[in-house]
């Protein structure tokens, strides 16, 4: 026990606030971003409040006033709103020309292709080394061991086990995950997750002869019989250089930011 | 009557540390460790209460963790019911009056747990070995539990004596002759 109890509770307060101030300046933006949020959450209906008693007051004299501009910004918005609609359509016209074009180079392969089921991360591993995340959704809509999740910016990995409504996903940034990709040389790698950070995956077994180019796009290469082809994946960031060429390796940052995943998708065909 | 006071709390303690384990130190982590607050429960229960409630307490919980979160089903219940064995060990031969030793206990159990759990995925689930960031993730976890239990250090204790008389009743006063 504390032999001074005002000296302890001193001693926790001060523990309590190394703890914050260790957690924010590990973190880097992150968590100052949060804090901020939070604080301006707290804030925010105060101030809402404020301003609006304020333009409540001030606002009955200029009302009047107004109607002028007003009139004359509509009209504006209206030839606005006509340009922008044109620009559209010719968008559409360009948005069909693209995909005859994709059709002529066979990449027809495309997310809107597969069947999907929308689901909500509701649980995360608590444990620092495996990396899984608990979805919503289970047998009752179709959900099956091995199936594709991703998320609206690409690749988030594989069902391992599911129950009547909920799902185990592992996901690719684990260190027991593996994929099979390939690069826009239609060179294949393996992806596999790191301990080190939640937004990077090791490409191991570049071929000796390979270049690569740094910012290349990868896609799942459909190798491996869990991951359907054409999935984006990421990006490379860096090529480390060993002193042996077959060891070297790459750097790849994850398309789907895993910190921030709340909704997936669950390829139900392949 | 007490006990059964004693064991709802308990239970009650498990969720909200459940709770706080999967909300809040999901983003409150030091360069992205959490710390891991089962590890300090289950020692605590095993330190206050008898041996059998704590290693009871430790496979439960750790049944009900691989089930929910886990890859592959064991790896919570082995690391958890180590934990609780070992606070046998530890109730036995250290006092649990200084908070050095709490803090020392809650330090060595975490490496404990970690290195047996990572043993153990790599033998079950089959993760890539990387020594070097092991090591980092084990070295703050363990700093980052052992902040923890500074900071919630006089709860510890005063729950914990409350616990410990409930259960070994007058056996208690033997540790100061």
């Amino acid at each position: 026990m504390y032999k001074n109890k005002k000296a302890g509770i001193i001693g926790i307060i001060i523990t309590i606030l190394i703890l914050i101030i260790i957690v924010i300046f590990s973190n880097g933006d992150n968590n100052t971003s949060f804090l901020e949020n939070a604080i301006s959450n707290i804030v925010m209906p105060v101030q809402n409040g404020l301003t609006y008693l304020k333009n409540k007051l001030s606002g009955n004299s200029t009302f009047f006033a107004d109607i002028n501009n007003l009139k004359e910004e509509n009209k504006k918005l209206e030839e606005e709103n006509s340009k922008l609609e044109q620009s559209l359509r010719e968008l559409e016209t360009i948005k069909a020309e693209n995909n005859t074009l994709k059709e002529y180079l066979n990449l027809t392969e495309k997310y809107g292709e597969y069947k999907t089921v929308p689901g909500y991360v509701i649980n995360k591993d608590i444990s620092n080394y495996s990396k899984i995340i608990v979805i919503n959704i289970g047998k009752k809509e179709g959900i099956e061991e091995n199936m594709t999740v991703i998320a609206d910016e690409g690749l988030v990995g594989h069902v391992i086990s599911v129950t009547d409504n909920t799902a185990k996903v592992q996901l690719i940034i684990d260190t027991a995950s593996s994929v099979s990709c390939s690069m826009s040389t239609q060179d294949s790698i393996v992806c596999k997750g790191t301990l080190d950070d939640n937004s990077t995956l090791k490409a191991m077994y570049l071929p000796t002869e390979l270049n690569i180019i740094q910012g290349d796009n990868i896609v799942t290469s459909g190798l491996g019989g869990i991951y359907p082809k054409g999935i984006h994946v990421g990006t490379i960031r860096k090529v480390e250089n060993t002193k042996n060429i077959t060891d070297r390796y790459a750097l790849v940052d994850t398309a789907v930011d895993f910190n921030k995943l709340n909704t997936v998708l669950v390829i139900t065909n392949k | 009557m007490k006990k059964t006071i004693i064991n709802a709390i308990l239970i009650l303690t498990i969720l909200i540390v459940y709770y706080l384990q999967a909300n809040f130190f999901n983003w409150f982590t030091i360069s992205g460790i959490m710390p891991n607050l089962f590890i300090i429960l289950v020692l605590f229960i095993g330190l206050f209460s008898n041996k059998i409630m704590g290693i009871v307490y430790g496979l439960i919980i750790g049944v009900i963790l691989d089930l929910l979160l886990s890859a592959k089903f064991g790896i919570y219940t082995i690391g958890l019911g180590t934990i609780a064995i070992l606070a046998g060990v530890y109730e036995k031969n250290f006092s649990k009056d200084s908070r050095i030793t709490i803090m020392v206990m809650v330090f060595t159990s975490t490496i404990i747990f970690e290195i047996i759990a990572y043993i153990l995925n790599y033998v079950l689930v089959g993760i890539n070995i990387e020594i070097l960031n092991f090591v980092k993730i084990l070295l703050v976890e363990g700093i980052y539990n052992l902040i923890l239990t500074i900071i919630i250090y006089p709860l510890f204790q005063k729950a914990g004596y409350y616990i410990e008389n409930e259960y070994k009743g007058n056996k208690i006063l033997t540790r100061y002759f």
